[in-house]
């Protein structure tokens, strides 16, 4: 299945480097958004996202509020997210998870990581 | 009945000279006291020039602050467009490569099979002067494989450099935020410093507000614990802790199912 993904970050450095990285890993479909309200515009827009890699520090609606924002809707409750951030504490990986990101990855990585994450996830069964 | 109205005064007159007593003693202390008074005042006189430097030195540093978080704001902007500078160069140098690559490959191909037409010409043909002096001057097919495996190896050693320099840029994001903290915490000190300013003058804050402003609010999403760390552990201890809670969440799931039952 061809994954077309929406790559949410605050920084347009990162959301390049990420659009590179997928690239690099084969990937050709994107959708870009500088914070969570944006992001949530562009997902309720388009229904053909299915995978969503967002940053957690954003201004406005962080990353982690559209998270819990995208859970809350039962439509997207299988809609793979990755979180990929600065982040690297317990606990904050923890809050993370319990707001029902798929997988976490922590800055900086590498395509090789993404790509590992990007098909575990893929290969999880939805609950 | 005159002694009977002599009889008050009495106590009267020795209640006047217990109060007169009470006077001279608080004058005689009062004057023991005016020299420590005087040394007090004395304090004073001196520290009101004190007290004004640095009032003016902390208004002189907030006055400072709003400039150095501006010049804060301008490296992470410079930053940015350098690194998207140098982001458009990698870009152009990786589509070149793999474009070399996809040549080189469609080139290999070619000669491959400009070889085997070769061979069939050489065994068709096997006396033919000119067939044999195309294949003395041919290619030879295993020193071909050999330079295209090399290039190849070449290419994706220079691919692989360009994506590590990709990665590294990554430095830009987690600097900015560092940068946006130590923004955040300026505007923590000129907070504070202007309620010290304003105990000391009003004036001053007033003039304060109006001149030394921080506007960061667009600064304000950061991670103060940012770090440009490309340990792999760093990865390896989100993965640790990603697996834990999973395994937990199965656990509780099966309890679930069970004390449904």
């Amino acid at each position: 299945m061809a994954l077309k993904f929406l790559v949410v970050d605050d920084s347009v450095t990162m959301r390049r480097i990420v659009l590179n990285s997928l690239k690099q890993i084969g990937h050709e479909e994107f959708v870009e958004a500088a914070d969570g309200r944006e992001a949530f515009t562009k997902l309720s827009a388009d229904d053909g996202i299915n995978f969503v890699i967002t940053d957690w520090n954003m201004p406005d609606v962080t990353g982690l509020d559209f998270v819990k924002q995208v859970r809350a809707n039962p439509k997207y409750a299988s809609l793979p997210i990755l979180m990929v951030t600065t982040r690297g504490m317990k606990e904050d990986i923890v809050e993370a998870l319990q707001a029902k990101v798929n997988n976490y990855i922590v800055k900086p990585f590498t395509p090789q990581v993404l790509r590992e994450k990007i098909e575990q996830i893929i290969a999880t069964p939805v609950a | 009945m005159e002694d009977v109205q002599k009889m008050p005064q009495i106590p009267n007159m020795q209640q006047l000279f217990e109060r007169l007593g009470d006077l001279k003693s608080f004058f005689v202390y009062g004057q023991k006291l005016i020299p420590t008074l005087q040394k007090i005042v004395d304090f004073m006189q001196a520290t009101i020039p004190l007290l004004e430097t640095v009032n003016k030195s902390i208004t002189e540093s907030t006055g400072k602050l709003p400039k150095a978080a501006v010049q804060i704001n301008s490296v992470t902007n410079a930053t940015e467009v350098a690194v998207t500078e140098i982001l458009d160069v990698v870009d152009g140098a990786t589509n070149d490569l793999m474009t070399i690559m996809k040549k080189l490959e469609s080139l290999r191909s070619r000669v491959q099979k400009q070889g085997e037409s070769i061979q069939r010409l050489v065994a068709k043909y096997p006396d033919d002067p000119d067939i044999k002096e195309l294949v003395q001057n041919g290619l030879n097919p295993e020193v071909l494989q050999q330079d295209y495996t090399e290039v190849m190896n070449l290419s994706e050693k220079i691919q692989g450099g360009l994506m590590n320099i990709t990665i590294s840029l990554q430095v830009q994001d987690i600097t900015s935020q560092q940068l946006a903290s130590a923004n955040h915490l300026m505007t923590s000190i000129q907070t504070k410093l202007s309620s010290l300013l304003f105990d000391i003058d009003t004036k001053e804050i007033m003039k304060h507000h109006i001149d030394t402003h921080i506007d960061i609010s667009k600064d304000l999403a950061f991670n103060p614990e940012a770090r440009y760390d490309k340990n792999h552990e760093n990865q390896a201890f989100v993965d640790t802790v990603v697996t834990d809670n999973q395994i937990q969440q199965s656990q509780k799931d099966i309890d679930e199912l069970f004390s449904k039952k």
